[in-house]
């Protein structure tokens, strides 16, 4: 994978059952690879928006958003790669220690506490996550999940 | 309600299959007596001649097929459709709602099985959604890029009843028309074009498409510029006019290859620039330094070749927008076309016709002098494919139908029917080998029962004679899974059919079975015995650029 292949793009997709595999199909069959995703309602009824990072493949960078335009289901693409945005990713892990005052620090929020070990989330851009969850290994770390990006363009 | 929103449509005919699934819809068509239902006896076939019907006449083809096996035979001509972009709907009965995701009785994902060989498509489950729905899949199948859309209706919904309101407007946030229309640089484009010193037009399906042949002469007579066709191009330019380059791409003409690879400008209108264009894309063009790309699909623009200059409109917009802003040709035009009338005396097309063995091209120049351009040629796939393409000269759009993009063996015949359906006014005559023509012949009935005055013209060559060909040029020699000797006896066939053919096994006899096709009301077959090691000239070799192209050898 090449750094330069992957696009962040904000997709507004029409709600309805067909609307993930139709997306996920046509990345699929034109040879894109999806990194992250995450997909939630939009502020618009009807309509969720979708954060996506994508590898193009052998194809020109821009065949992602392009054949994306293709699709009915499919509202609205910015191509967000490149811009000046917030890109925010969540983490929720479960480790064994109990001394977590670094991670708190760091901006760790503690979701649960017990004798066997304590529940964090961690929120940050995709090097922060990156980075918090490499720290967690020193933590006895039990289990990590982690959501793709959320992306908003920044603006003055 | 299903069969009250076609009429609304303007639907007079429908290529279909019953069965359990779609049932409902099948009870009520008796009531609908303005509703023509062609039933097929396959459902690849009714697909193929909605595709035919509409190429032939340009309005949608409309097919029925209830769930599971019903819909999924018709994938390939799902798939062949939207390769051509060729405007269809699909209406598959499914399950009941209910029933939806339990492996119920013929039961198949048929949205899934379809998404990728559709524009578009909709799983209906509450009756209430069945008006737009339909509207909208009309709407969408035949603007912008055509396509098919596909339409599975679950059996509850069928039987529901509802009012039936048609939808007053329609509001598809994410369908933009003709995409993202970009005529910004129509006028650099035309200065581009028109002072090159060699440019070239390539035109495609897109040109028939918008029906912007009128527009593609003007500007080609206006830029003095030579044009060239894609295999679904034809018909886009008149062979015959001094500008014309014929067919372009792997098996194109020699005369259009060498001013492809010898152009400094070269427009592309309304193509995909595909790998039977290009051939080896790095040689592709070499000495181009202004690639001009029109087409409707922006994702088309840099798909395979990069444009520096690019139009995304209907073909038929982009050139109005561009002739006026032609300037006087390039004075040295002259030279150039005068270098490309060189090339075409010194690459001609030729074939062996001397050999003992009846030839192919004998065959097709025999149909054209009857035929000339008032006839529907439609091809089916392989050899016959191009020779029919090549040696025949189209003067104007919806007289060559054929398998471009999907190449799916067995198109003919059935497309053929659907073909004289849409223009029954015209004579249609199916050019099919006898490989492709087995894959779909059942629906010789369909031609019989009807008396369609649709000759069938086997050429018979007892072999699939493109694999042959390419296994004898570029997988070393090795005949391998070619034979096509046991096959029935396709005059026998013919008969148990219930429509008259005739074997032609010499020259002399060609005249004489051709006259006896054009005599007979109905369909007809002739069974060409034609040349076993007859090959498709010119071509480039596999992985070759369009430079390497060989041509037939000489006598």
């Amino acid at each position: 994978m090449s750094e330069d292949r992957l696009r962040v793009l904000s997709v507004v997709v029409e709600d309805g059952p067909g609307a993930l595999s139709k997306v996920s199909g046509l990345i699929r069959r034109r040879g894109f690879h999806v990194r992250a995703i995450s997909v939630g309602p939009s502020r618009e009824p009807g309509l969720f928006r979708m954060t996506l990072t994508v590898d193009s493949g052998h194809a020109e960078v821009d065949q992602v958003r392009k054949q994306l335009e293709r699709l009915v289901e499919v509202v609205e693409v910015e191509d967000l790669t490149g811009h000046d945005v917030h890109s925010r990713e969540l983490v929720v892990a479960r480790v064994a220690a109990a001394d977590l005052s670094d991670l708190i620090e760091r901006g760790a929020k503690v979701l649960h506490s017990s004798p066997t070990g304590t529940t964090v989330e961690f929120a940050g851009d995709g090097g922060e996550v990156g980075d918090f969850v490499e720290d967690l290994r020193r933590h006895g770390v039990q289990d990590v999940v982690r959501s793709g990006p959320v992306v908003m363009r920044r603006t003055a | 309600m299903v069969l009250e929103a076609l009429e609304r449509e303007g639907v007079e005919l429908i290529f279909g299959y019953p069965g359990g699934a779609n049932l409902p819809i099948y009870q009520h068509l008796p009531d609908h007596p303005k509703l023509r239902h062609i039933l097929v006896r396959h459902e690849q076939g009714a697909a193929h001649m909605a595709d035919g019907y509409a190429r032939a006449c340009g309005k949608p083809g409309v097919v029925f097929a209830t769930s599971g096996p019903g819909a999924l035979n018709l994938v390939t001509g799902l798939a062949t459709a939207y390769m051509d972009s060729v405007p269809m709907i699909a209406i598959t009965g499914q399950v009941a709602s209910t029933q939806v995701g339990r492996d119920a009785f013929q039961e198949t994902d048929v949205i899934g099985a379809t998404s990728s060989v559709t524009k578009h498509s909709y799983l209906v489950t509450n009756i209430n959604q069945l008006p737009r729905v339909i509207h909208e899949a009309f709407h969408i199948a035949t603007t912008g890029r055509p396509g098919p859309v596909l339409i599975d209706i679950c059996k509850d919904v069928q039987q529901a009843d509802a009012p039936n309101v048609p939808p007053e407007r329609l509001e598809i946030p994410g369908y933009k028309l003709n995409g993202h229309v970009n005529l910004d640089h129509a006028k650099a484009a035309a200065i581009a074009l028109a002072e090159a010193e060699r440019p070239v037009v390539l035109a495609g399906h897109g040109v028939l498409l918008s029906h912007a042949e009128v527009e593609l002469r003007e500007f080609a007579e206006k830029a003095a510029a030579p044009v060239g066709t894609t295999l679904l191009g034809i018909g886009a330019f008149p062979v015959n006019h001094p500008l014309s380059l014929h067919m372009t791409g792997f098996m194109g003409t020699g005369w259009n290859l060498k001013a492809v690879q010898n152009a400094d400008v070269l427009m592309m209108v309304g193509m995909r620039v595909d790998d039977r264009v290009t051939a080896k894309l790095a040689g592709f063009a070499p000495n181009v330094k202004t690639f001009i790309h029109i087409d409707i699909d922006g994702s088309e623009m840099g798909k395979n070749v990069r444009p520096q200059i690019e139009l995304v409109a209907d073909a038929k917009q982009a050139l109005k927008a561009m002739i006026p802003h032609l300037p006087q040709p390039e004075k040295s035009r002259g030279t150039w076309l005068a270098q490309i009338d060189a090339w075409r005396e010194e690459h001609p097309l030729k074939y062996t016709h001397s050999n003992g063995h009846l030839q192919p091209q004998d065959v097709l120049i025999d149909m054209y002098k009857r035929c000339r351009n008032e006839a529907i040629v439609v091809a089916d796939v392989g050899q016959n494919q191009i020779w029919a393409a090549l040696w025949w000269n189209y003067d104007r759009p919806g007289l060559f139908l054929n398998s471009g993009g999907s190449g799916t063996m067995g198109f003919a015949l059935p497309a053929a029917i659907g073909a004289k359906f849409a223009r029954p006014e015209l004579d249609v005559w199916c050019v099919a080998g006898e490989g492709g023509f087995v894959m779909t012949a059942q629906e010789l009935s369909v031609a019989v029962e009807h008396q369609l005055d649709v000759k069938i013209v086997l050429l018979n060559n007892f072999s699939l004679g493109m694999v042959r060909q390419f296994q004898d040029d570029f997988y070393g020699g090795v005949r391998s899974q070619v034979d096509l000797t046991h096959m029935p006896d396709f005059v026998k066939l013919a008969e148990a059919y219930g429509l008259p053919a005739l074997r032609v096994d010499k020259f002399a006899d060609i005249g004489p079975a051709m006259d006896a096709a054009e005599r007979t009301k109905g369909p007809f077959l002739i069974d060409f015995r034609i040349d076993p090691e007859a090959n498709v000239y010119p071509i480039v070799p596999l992985g070759k650029t369009l430079n390497d192209f060989w041509e037939a050898p000489d006598q």
